[in-house]
């Protein structure tokens, strides 16, 4: 099955979300429209391309079209949304000054978070209907997973009415392969791993597509076990030999794990660089093309 | 213990804040161990932990009491002792209704509320607010010389802060007093605009399906009577995080994107009049080995490329490492210490191991 519509980037805080996630518009940017967009309300991965301060970054001067970025407000959602159940203006506008109103929405379990994932909905629609794609730079998988279980908490809370119908739609866009499915990035450390698995298993239970497992910052061995012997009299050089099959036991550690929960994993090498520049995320996204959007291409 | 940790372990609460996933957990724990080891009584309080540093703490998962954390084996030097503590934010909000309900039946009625249940739970701030209560509740109990404080994850120091005030403000706003008043109380009080608000609010519940607003009522209801408790204990904690005798960690890894993120703590911290004792940066690696100079014939050619290439990644992750350090150093103000807390090369998971690190924290 290629990519669906909408790809939705978490992780445990620390393993590159934001990156992958401007690495993969990047790419898929190169071969059709797509929309970079930030769920963690800072743009990182927007920035990281040069995309929100207006300059361009070299990253994005080589791509042949540039993603879009995409930001989301949680008023203007919550207004635009009030507009919809409440046809009349100067009612709606009341609604909104009132503050009342807005201690009850925030008392309203994940509103605010439910009119995101409704805005999504939204336009995985259209990047379906117009042959493009989005790529969501999402909060870190604990927040990440709240947001895309609160459809199915609010149908419980409002078992009639319009939030109730708005919530099953968003539930059947989230367990639509075709048109949403999270990558869950790692880095191959015990707890990322670790995090990754519950956050696979939780989406496994909301029935939600896992695209990938992005094992980030993995190392090749370089050394096998003779070498290393062969270095005896050399410590300082057996000794950063030592730290760099280490370094790759955990990464073939953390590869055997996600795998093992059923998860295509996808490796993205650890950067040896003083400095990460655009074309490092250029390098990425050429990756990231290669394994993930290859279908894609044909298409 | 040297400088600067020494200065930091001698106050009475040390609160870790910092962004997710750069070992706050952890180095609280560090922290309250490298603490008792210098003979001090310390409560460690941890939000989250992982399963193994609960192991290595030996806590169980549902608990919410300060349990004993045996130091033994854990080196010489003079032995204080060490509690740790697990916090459960809607355990704790659930004490407090239990405290300050003027009656079984009001606890009752607000332990029940649907409002209260999504409040205690998902209402941005209440795991901040409970992590300031139970900190008071470990205070004023006494018993230990220094509590150090494991904070709730959060892109701002003010998310953690500012939480009493917000969850007071919730409480006290004129709206909501105004949901939970019957209509008797309210006629001949409600201003045209309080009108509206209550209909546009009935208008919210008749087209979203909600039926909220009975909740509501319901739930401020139960909350008369319990306003000033809370508003006494809000004061009360505010006072104890300005006071001379608490200080906050700001806990961040050496990497470039964490720059902007320490600023903005050290902006928070200091607006809110909370004194920053350092900026502990976690997983620093080590020095890289001095190699020794391969001679041609002890190995082949083959491998001495390999040899170049590993030496050549690993010093460009240095470099890289010590740019984002410069960086963090600039970042923070002058008369703040900056402490470095080494990468072992393996994941901290036994107190051997977080006392490894205490033992080799350096300034930095």
């Amino acid at each position: 099955m290629g990519l669906p519509r909408l790809i939705f980037v978490t992780g445990k805080g620390g393993t590159g979300k934001s990156t992958i996630a401007a690495a993969l518009a990047l790419a898929l940017a190169r071969r059709r429209r797509c929309l970079l967009a930030s769920l963690d309300g800072r743009s990182s991965a927007a920035q990281m391309l040069g995309l929100e301060a207006g300059g361009e970054s070299p990253a994005t001067r080589r791509a042949a079209a540039a993603p879009e970025p995409l930001k989301f407000d949680r008023r203007a959602e919550l207004e635009a949304f009030i507009g919809r159940i409440v046809p009349m203006r100067a009612i709606a506008n009341r609604m909104l000054r009132s503050r009342t109103f807005g201690y009850v929405t925030a008392a309203v379990p994940g509103l605010e978070a439910f009119l995101l994932m409704e805005r999504l909905r939204i336009v995985a629609g259209d990047a379906a209907l117009n042959d493009y794609y989005v790529v969501a730079d999402a909060p870190a998988s604990g927040s990440a997973l709240e947001m895309l279980a609160v459809a199915a908490g609010l149908r419980a809370l409002a078992p009639l009415g319009t939030l109730n119908r708005l919530a099953a739609g968003v539930e059947t866009m989230l367990t639509d392969p075709r048109r949403f499915g999270v990558i869950l990035t790692a880095t191959p450390e015990e707890l990322g791993v670790r995090e990754a698995l519950d956050t696979a298993r939780r989406l496994g239970e909301l029935r939600i597509r896992r695209i990938a497992a992005l094992l980030n910052c993995a190392v090749d061995p370089l050394f096998d076990a003779a070498e290393v012997e062969a270095l005896r009299k050399l410590d300082g050089h057996r000794e950063l030999a030592a730290r760099r099959r280490e370094l790759a036991r955990r990464t073939a550690a953390a590869r055997r794990q996600l795998s093992a929960a059923g998860m295509d994993v996808i490796e993205l090498p650890m950067l040896f660089r003083a400095e990460l520049h655009g074309r490092e995320l250029a390098n990425l996204a050429r990756r990231l093309g290669a394994a993930v959007v290859a279908d894609e291409a044909a298409g | 213990m040297k400088p600067p940790v020494e200065s930091i372990l001698a106050k009475r609460l040390v609160i870790c804040v910092g962004p997710g996933g750069v070992g706050k957990t952890t180095s609280s724990a560090m922290l309250a161990l490298v603490a008792a080891g210098a003979g001090r009584a310390v409560d460690v309080m941890t939000i989250d932990p992982a399963p193994r540093l609960l192991d290595a703490l030996g806590l169980d998962a549902g608990s919410n009491q300060p349990q004993a954390v045996s130091l033994d084996g854990l080196g010489r030097g003079r032995r204080g002792r060490m509690r740790a503590m697990r916090m459960d934010p809607k355990h704790t909000f659930d004490r407090i209704i239990e405290r300050y309900a003027p009656s079984a039946a009001a606890r009752d009625a607000i332990l029940a509320n649907r409002i209260y249940r999504n409040l205690s739970q998902t209402l941005a701030g209440v795991a901040d607010y409970m992590a300031i209560e139970r900190l008071l509740e470990l205070h004023e109990q006494g018993g230990a010389d220094l509590i150090v404080l494991d904070t709730p994850p959060a892109a701002e120091a003010i998310d953690f802060l500012d939480a009493p005030r917000r969850l007071l403000e919730f409480l006290n706003s004129r709206a909501v007093t105004l949901l939970g008043a019957s209509g008797n109380m309210l006629r001949g009080g409600l201003s045209i605009v309080d009108f509206a608000a209550r209909a546009v609010l009935a208008a919210f519940d008749r087209v979203t399906g909600l039926h909220l607003l009975r909740d509501v009522q319901g739930f401020i209801r139960g909350f008369d009577g319990m306003y000033p408790g809370f508003v006494e204990r809000a004061a009360r904690a505010q006072a104890l995080l300005r006071d001379p005798s608490c200080t906050a960690i700001i806990v961040t890894t050496a990497e470039r994107e964490r720059i902007a993120q320490v600023s903005s703590f050290v902006e928070g911290l200091t607006a809110a009049g909370v004194a920053i004792g350092a900026v502990l940066v976690n997983r620093v690696s080590a020095e890289l080995p001095r190699p020794t100079g391969a001679r041609r014939g002890d190995i082949g050619p083959a491998l001495r490329r390999k040899l170049a290439a590993n030496l050549a990644d690993f010093r460009a992750l240095k470099r890289r490492e010590q740019g984002a350090l410069a960086a963090i150093r600039d970042a923070i103000p002058a008369g703040v210490p900056l402490i470095i807390a080494p990468e072992l090369g393996y994941e901290p998971r036994s107190l051997r191991d977080l006392t490894e690190i205490g033992r080799r924290l350096k300034p930095g």
